[in-house]
């Protein structure tokens, strides 16, 4: 699923009734709550699996690529094994360099898979600060991330005690918003 | 009989100056450079935790109960971001219990004021209905423009009671 909109399916997205809780999604922003941040991160890394594959051959081969999500874009780089991602708002002046980075290690394999996760990070820090225009006018304040992305166990544990991360992890359970965006 | 200025003071001491003009305007940028990095304020940074408190905006714009706590870092010269690690403690049997903790969370300066990191977005669901109280508290750190690093931190104050309990069954 290549979740990109024009700006006329954004105006459609907009005024239709009857759209899904993902699209809902897109139009929250800053008013995603962490756990569906979460569960949408998860969600993503799924039901994009295709995409975000061609996406890291695209970055691998070619040393750059971007991506479109919600009412911002990603431009991903490769430079001195290490990959980056910038973040532009499609309607909005603010933007941010080099939020995250990831290093490449030397098997090809490992890279796809890891960018995948780097990838689907990306698209939930474009969504919070990027999100689709809604009927109730937002602030725009400075970009935000979550410091600790979802694919490390960093996350879990606060940068703290990994040990502790891990029994967290476990215990996270996001099914129910996982059912919500798959199926509504 | 009055005695000629002249003749006392010789006239070249008049007409030459003592210090040459480049001199002068030398000394007066030394002056400035000096002036300048005395005078310009000390890097300082401040935390404002808000109380956490129901939030009305979340019900009208997604009809959902949750419980809001605004922060804001301000400092005196431009900031890059600031990083926070905060939480909302509730009281319960006279004992303090963390019921939302998200983790650090970055935020970078607005661009309308570059001094200024508003965090707007940290909230937890919780039950109308019950009453608890709560304070907030929030500690990190603000990564200035050009460079340094300034720790701040600050809570809520007392205990104060919201009409939803977070985490209540």
């Amino acid at each position: 699923m290549i979740l990109e909109y024009s700006e006329q399916q954004i105006v459609g997205l907009v005024h239709n009734r009857s759209v899904s809780y993902f699209e809902q999604c897109l139009t929250f922003g800053d008013r995603l709550l962490q756990e569906e941040r979460r569960a949408l991160y998860k969600y993503l890394l799924e039901s994009n699996k295709d995409f975000y594959k061609v996406q890291a051959k695209t970055l691998l081969a070619e040393g750059k690529v971007s991506r479109t999500i919600a009412n911002g874009q990603a431009i991903y780089s490769v430079k001195n094994s290490q990959v980056t991602y910038s973040a532009y708002g499609l309607q909005s002046e603010i933007f941010s360099i080099d939020v995250r980075q990831i290093r490449l290690s030397k098997f090809r394999l490992l890279n796809e898979i890891r960018l995948r996760k780097f990838f689907a990070q990306g698209d939930i820090d474009i969504i919070r600060n990027f999100p689709l225009p809604s009927r109730y006018p937002r602030e725009e304040n400075g970009f935000g991330i979550s410091v600790y992305p979802f694919y490390t166990l960093a996350y879990y544990a606060n940068g703290k005690n990994y040990l502790k991360g891990i029994i967290k992890k476990l215990k996270t359970n996001d099914k129910e918003i996982l059912t919500k965006l798959r199926t509504l | 009989m009055p005695i000629k200025l002249s003749k006392i003071i010789p006239k070249a001491l008049f007409t030459t100056p003592k210090i040459p003009s480049v001199a002068v305007v030398g000394l007066m940028v030394v002056e400035y450079v000096i002036l300048s990095n005395v005078i310009a304020p000390e890097p300082k940074c401040t935390l404002n935790v808000e109380r956490p408190h129901y939030s009305t905006y979340l019900k009208e714009t997604r009809n959902i109960d949750a419980i809001k706590l605004n922060i804001t870092s301000e400092c005196n010269v431009p900031q890059d971001y600031t990083e926070v690690e905060s939480s909302i403690r509730k009281l319960e049997n006279g004992q303090q219990v963390v019921v939302y903790a998200p983790g650090l969370e970055r935020r970078e300066s607005s661009k309308s004021d570059p001094k200024k990191a508003e965090f707007r977005d940290l909230f937890a669901l919780c039950r109308l209905g019950k009453s608890m109280s709560y304070v907030g508290s929030a500690r990190g750190l603000v990564y200035l423009k050009g460079g340094g690093t300034i720790p701040v931190k600050d809570d809520s104050g007392i205990f104060r009671a919201a009409n939803c309990g977070i985490g209540a069954q």
